[in-house]
């Protein structure tokens, strides 16, 4: 007899089926009824579900379905869904990159198909070939951080509004506006503690032999221990890594500030039943454990039911009890009223933890600019952006001041950085203004985005008296008298802005005054300029000798790099048509 | 040590002498050989002819020098299509051939091999639209037009790439 694919049993074509792609099986699906057959197994669907995407939009219980028995699911119709969602994302990805024009409209769609739309755009975010690359890497990356934190918003935003968040999802959430932090879902930031504190229940079962002291004290010099809390002597102490709590429980080096190693121990602490809760002593947050009711920590019953007295930990420096007594003589040596050191020394609520983590992160960040301040390892943006955000959420109506102060920085951020966010600024920012005279500002602003976005770009030849315009879009330049590298992003043939910036930057002074052409450029440093020609010296350096961090940043502008010109080409010819 | 020769019968009865270190990746024979000891005795394959047979132990001559594969292994093993380059030139044989070896392979119990048949079939299915398979597999399309067009539709999403 003659072989053939026909001839071979269920579980060989089973096995080829696992190999292939899922559109693949789809196709020969439709080729005979065998094949029709053997195609349409639900294991086979579950199979390409799991293995082709990673991420899964919490609608789906996934956890759940997979759980379940094979049969219970519709595994192909899953599988389907998510496949089209998937096109959606390259459809609409595609289109972004196409043109300048109707952006905003298209960021929205991809968010509003929820987490699904992760996998594919983190698939566009790590291409290194293709002739729009760097577009497609800039684009796709700053939806998924945009995708980010449209789940991150919505918790600050509950916390506002007075519905309980717990300190994890609350702290959490600063992790999902970076992008090293590799989280991009608040259940991930609590499925990697809950690794941990099955580690620690492993080898120290849970507490029923111990006195409520006892099991806080050995948690606290576990931690320690494992290396959980506190940072590694030598190391910067403002670092802004030390910030984020998902980052210090996934890094390898897990430091952290004593806020995030005090959050760190009050997830375990809670879960092991202790009722610990960070507590707000001025510049070093410690944590305060309180006994269960009708006990003191040592586990004797408390007389006439009084509440036992708490105990404070500092598990940032490891397994010590700090005595209240010092605590007070600290507060008192601060010059803190009475009154207001029971304040001092209570729990911090949650969104009092987030304002004071947003402030040590200010803080790191303006760190940074100090002489001599080291380099961050994480998106300074994106972390300053996050401080913002909440700052704005969680500050509170009795510090409407501070509102007004941060909003212009927010703004700005916003509209030159992560202009994706749009809907998120108008959903959340907007309203918390309602009444003030910012509000039209904020609307204002916003609109004139819209505005921009909607309309197409104004053709730019090079006819006429622009022949004379010498560089091109594209072009990478060293400043003659900065020294700073950029690139070209766009050209006037004659200084187009204001007469008070003209006079302030001395243009007249130049050799060719504001009569020459002028250059929109993308420099170093991320910021945009605008450069006269005469100051422009072209370099033609080779991709490795430019800065990572403006390679990435051109993707906003530009397809890709070509090698044989040493210029980047153009992704704005409906703009530039000559360029 | 040279490793001593074994003799494979072929379901077309011709004796075939092999190292048994050779032989050996095929889990099936390496557990009769095990169970028959030194006795010197041929091996029957009663399912694979000779030269379905010489194919499959010019492949395992190939192979004798790999490290063992780690069993089941589904991630590892099943992420990829792509085949060694001596393995892509080893299955550029007539389809009847094609699906023998792979036979064999899957009744030997030769994991490696099979997988590497596998992921041939499956880079000639790759691309390819239901009739173009049809066509390069000989498949007879048994459907009613009226499950025709129905399938059809349920898998329309698949169309576009």
């Amino acid at each position: 007899m003659l072989q053939s694919l026909e001839c071979l049993p269920d579980e060989i074509l089973h096995s080829i089926l696992i190999l292939s792609f899922p559109t693949d099986a789809a196709a020969l699906q439709q080729t005979s009824r065998r094949f029709g057959q053997v195609t349409s197994e639900p294991l086979l669907w579950r199979h390409y579900c799991r293995h082709h995407y990673r991420f899964w939009d919490s609608k789906h219980n996934i956890v759940q379905k997979l759980a379940s028995q094979v049969s219970f699911v519709d595994w192909k119709a899953l599988y389907t869904a998510r496949h089209r969602v998937h096109q959606s994302v390259c459809r609409l990805l595609d289109g972004i990159l196409a043109c300048q024009t109707g952006r905003i409209e298209k960021f929205r769609a991809v968010i509003d198909l929820g987490y699904d739309a992760k996998d594919t755009l983190l698939w566009h975010s790590q291409v290194t070939t293709g002739e729009d690359h760097l577009a497609r890497r800039y684009y796709a990356q700053a939806l998924l951080t945009c995708l980010h934190r449209s789940i991150a918003i919505p918790e600050w935003a509950k916390l506002r509004r007075g519905e309980p968040v717990s300190y994890e999802r609350a702290m959490g959430a600063f992790d999902l506006f970076i992008l090293q932090s590799g989280f991009g879902d608040l259940n991930e930031v609590q499925d990697t503690l809950d690794r941990v504190l099955s580690q620690f229940i492993a080898s120290h079962g849970t507490s029923e032999a111990r006195t409520p002291r006892e099991t806080a004290l050995l948690l606290a010099s576990w931690l320690r221990d494992m290396n959980f809390t506190g940072i590694e002597s030598g190391l910067e102490y403002h670092a802004l890594e030390h910030n984020f709590l998902g980052l210090a429980i996934k890094s390898p080096g897990h430091n952290s500030l004593p806020l995030i190693s005090a959050v760190i121990y009050c997830y375990f602490a809670q879960k092991i039943g202790l009722n610990a809760r960070p507590c707000g002593f001025p510049f070093h947050v410690h944590v305060i454990i309180s006994p269960p009711l009708g006990l003191d920590m040592d586990g004797k019953s408390t007389p006439g039911k009084v509440p036992g007295s708490p105990m404070y930990i500092d598990p940032f420096r490891g397994a010590r009890e700090t005595p209240i007594s010092d605590l007070r003589d600290q507060l008192n040596f601060l010059g803190t009223p009475d009154t207001e050191q029971d304040v001092f020394l209570g729990p911090l609520e949650v969104s009092e933890t987030v304002i004071r983590c947003s402030k040590n992160i200010l803080n790191s960040i303006h760190s940074l600019t100090r002489p001599g301040g080291q380099s961050a390892s994480v998106d300074v943006l994106g972390a300053k952006y996050a401080a913002l955000w909440s700052i704005m959420l969680l500050a509170g109506e009795t510090r409407a001041m501070e509102l007004r102060h941060q909003l212009p920085c927010l703004m700005e951020l916003f509209a030159t950085e992560f202009p994706s966010d749009i809907f998120l600024v108008e959903k959340y920012i907007a309203p918390l203004f309602q009444g003030l005279f910012e509000h039209e500002h904020i609307l204002e602003s916003l609109h004139v985005m819209r505005a921009v976005d909607e309309i197409p770009k104004q053709v730019r030849k090079r006819s006429g008296e622009k022949k004379h315009i010498r560089f091109k879009v594209g072009q990478v330049f060293q400043h003659r008298r900065y020294f700073y590298r950029a690139i070209i992003t766009g050209w006037d043939s004659e200084c187009d802005a204001g007469e008070q910036w003209m006079r302030r930057m001395g243009i007249d002074r130049l050799q060719a005054g504001r009569h020459q052409s002028f250059y929109h450029v993308l420099a170093e440093d991320r910021s945009m300029r605008y450069v006269a020609e005469e100051n422009i010296e072209l370099i033609f350096p080779k991709l490795d000798d430019l800065p990572q961090d403006l390679i990435m940043v051109a993707g906003k502008h530009f397809k890709r790099w070509d090698a044989a010109s040493g210029t980047f080409v153009s992704n704005m010819r409906d703009e530039y048509p000559d360029d | 040590m040279a490793s001593p020769i074994i003799t494979l019968t072929s379901s077309d009865g011709v004796d075939i002498s092999v190292d048994r270190t050779v032989a050996e990746r095929s889990v099936l024979i390496k557990n009769m050989l095990e169970d028959l000891g030194d006795s010197g005795e041929a091996i029957p394959i009663p399912n694979v002819n000779e030269a379905v047979l010489k194919k499959v132990i010019e492949w395992c001559d190939h192979h004798k020098n790999d490290p063992p594969t780690a069993g089941d292994d589904d991630d590892t093993r099943r992420k990829t299509t792509d085949i060694d380059e001596w393995d892509q030139k080893f299955m550029q044989v007539d389809q009847e051939m094609l699906f023998e070896v792979i036979l064999a392979a899957n009744y030997l119990d030769i994991k490696a091999l099979l997988d590497v048949g596998c992921k041939t079939v499956a880079n000639m299915i790759k691309g390819k639209s239901p009739e173009e398979i049809r066509k390069t597999f000989n498949i007879q399309n048994d459907f009613t037009p009226e499950e025709e067009d129905q399938i059809r539709r349920e898998n329309e999403w698949a169309e576009d790439r």
